[in-house]
């Protein structure tokens, strides 16, 4: 009896773990990769962002605003994780968790001048180096006004 | 050692060596010691190191004049100051080669840029002239290059006559007010010339070919692109021109031919296609979410495998000439009697999936198109043009006489004439 309860259990287990899928960034390919809503090839790949779709596809963008246009326009229901590059370190970090930085005069590929990092400090750090800005989270990012700012 | 070979062995050291040698003339000594307006005459020689102008001079460099760049640090920089030349100077460097910034008054002329990451550098600027510059950017992919030109936060910008190959963006210009492009050729880069968020912009006259992407148009407003020659862009993500997220643009008198997809309008309003030249592109043009005022008209298809493909809202087609229309014109007023439906399946289907261009030509999407044909005979709306153009606008040539080569001519025909009779006469 015992094993077949150890049988089941390790069915279980398995079935469990197929369940969970997990969504890994993928790399950058700068000689075809596009940005899916403006078209720009992504060639300054420390600002780029990529969407992990739950049907296997991968989306990618050359700036958060485009990341954050298609999410406006499509929803989060498709979305298996969501990436953006840390501007510190050039690693991906979850969009839903990173800390934006916001400056007009920071320099990105639309100009946005919205930046991410994984923590609080090294936004900071950021910030001493390359001038003050404005400390934001994902939900600010839902009603930023994207555009160049005067 | 003879005579003979010590001129030889002299001349041999004047032929190879002295063009490398390091010049005497100190560069950032006669700039310093230069008074406002004065010219500074750089003779030729190769000289090294990371230079600084910051009063009203003209840096003038002659044949064999060359700048090198020292470190990352750019060969030239011009900074607060006003009314600058620099003409006749050889330019390279690991990174950039001129930087200028806050500078009212920017003449740069004449000048070759090699082997540098990015070759003209303009920020916060105002009357600003770049013309006759060559910049060659190094091997290798665009994503690991600089640009060619590049100008920022600038006002009242001409760039002309340039030549510029194997770079990221040939021309990049970004957060700039009134400026003209014209007579440039940008070859082998990413895009041939690159605007964002600009207004009050005109590309005259260009050449762009072999790039990723023509003229690649973003967030800017009140455009016009004329007579350029847009070629050649046959890449996955290739465009003769896209824009992006423009308003109040015209697109005339263009040949945009062989490209993957010859011009694009996305997210953009007010936009007028007219009277340009398209050629065997993959797609001619292409429109989504493009206001309803967006028209293409008086322009001629030739060749191209689609005419026309867009998204729901379409845009409108009126007078252009279509050398797949098979209509005909019993009322003899030059456009057909039936209108021409540009709407696709299969064009609508690729901007969904621009994979789907690898199946362009296949037997299959050949009988989808031919059945589109005879079903959208019935289509009213979209992408449809009801005064097709029958005949290419030709230029009708008259019967015109030069009156100099009649009179030669004739002079010819009558000597020959006399000619021929005092031969038979003697």
């Amino acid at each position: 009896m015992k094993k077949w309860i150890m049988i089941v259990m390790l069915c279980c287990g398995v079935l469990v773990g197929c369940s969970e899928k997990t969504y890994e960034p993928r790399e950058i390919v700068s000689e075809t990769d596009v940005c899916k809503i403006c078209n720009m090839s992504i060639v300054h790949n420390a600002y780029a962002g990529q969407i992990a779709l739950k049907n296997g596809d991968y989306e990618i963008f050359d700036d958060i605003g485009c990341l954050m246009e298609y999410i406006e326009a499509n929803g989060e229901d498709e979305i298996g994780a969501a990436y953006i590059k840390d501007a510190a370190k050039d690693e991906w970090i979850d969009v839903f968790e990173a800390v934006y930085v916001y400056n007009k005069d920071y320099w990105t590929p639309m100009n946005y001048g919205v930046v991410a990092f994984d923590t609080k400090e090294a936004a900071q750090e950021w910030m001493s180096k390359e001038g003050d800005g404005q400390l934001l989270t994902y939900t600010d990012l839902d009603d930023f006004k994207w555009g160049i700012h005067e | 050692m003879g005579l003979v070979k010590k001129i030889g062995f002299a001349l041999l050291f004047y032929l190879f060596v002295s063009q490398t040698v390091y010049a005497d003339f100190d560069v950032q000594n006669a700039i310093d010691a230069a008074k406002p307006g004065e010219v500074v005459h750089i003779p030729a020689g190769r000289y090294h190191g990371n230079f600084i102008v910051t009063k009203p001079i003209m840096l003038q460099g002659e044949e064999g004049t060359e700048l090198i760049a020292e470190g990352n640090e750019p060969a030239l920089r011009i900074e607060n100051t006003a009314n600058i030349t620099v003409e006749n100077i050889t330019l390279s460097g690991k990174n950039k080669a001129i930087v200028a910034s806050n500078v009212d008054g920017l003449e740069l002329r004449k000048l070759q840029i090699e082997d540098v990451h990015t070759g003209v550098h303009v920020q916060s600027s105002k009357n600003v002239r770049i013309h006759e510059v060559n910049v060659t950017g190094n091997e290798g992919h665009y994503s690991q290059k600089g640009n060619g030109i590049a100008v920022f936060k600038s006002e009242d910008i001409i760039i002309e006559d340039n030549t510029i190959e194997q770079v990221q963006d040939g021309i990049y210009v970004e957060d700039v007010k009134r400026i003209v492009v014209q007579r440039n050729k940008v070859t082998n880069s990413r895009y041939g010339t690159h605007f964002m968020y600009t207004s009050d912009a005109e590309a005259l006259f260009n050449t762009y070919l072999h790039n990723v992407t023509g003229l690649m148009i973003m967030m800017t407003k009140d455009i016009l692109l004329e007579s350029n020659t847009v070629a050649n862009h046959v890449d996955f993500n290739g465009y003769g021109m896209l824009l992006y997220d423009v308003q109040q643009a015209e697109i005339k008198f263009n040949t945009i031919k062989n490209n993957r997809t010859g011009v694009a309008l996305q997210k953009s309003s007010n936009v007028q296609v007219e009277t340009n030249d398209f050629q065997m592109n993959q797609t001619a043009l292409e429109g989504t979410k493009v206001s309803e005022d967006t028209t293409a008209s008086n322009n001629s298809f030739t060749g191209n495998i689609l005419t026309a493909r867009s998204d729901k809202q379409g845009f409108k087609l009126v007078g252009n000439y279509y050398d797949d229309y098979s209509g005909i014109d019993l009322e003899d007023n030059g456009f057909g009697d039936v209108p021409y439906v540009a709407v696709s399946s299969f064009g609508q289907w690729m901007v969904r999936q621009p994979v789907y261009q690898y199946f362009v030509e296949s037997p299959s999407v050949i009988l989808l198109t031919s059945l589109d044909r005879q079903i959208n005979k019935t289509e009213k709306n979209m992408l449809v043009d009801n005064t097709p153009r029958l005949a290419m606008k030709d230029t009708e040539e008259k019967n015109k006489m030069n009156v100099v080569q009649m009179l030669v001519g004739l002079f010819l025909t009558l000597s020959s004439l006399w000619l021929w009779k005092r031969g038979i006469t003697e």
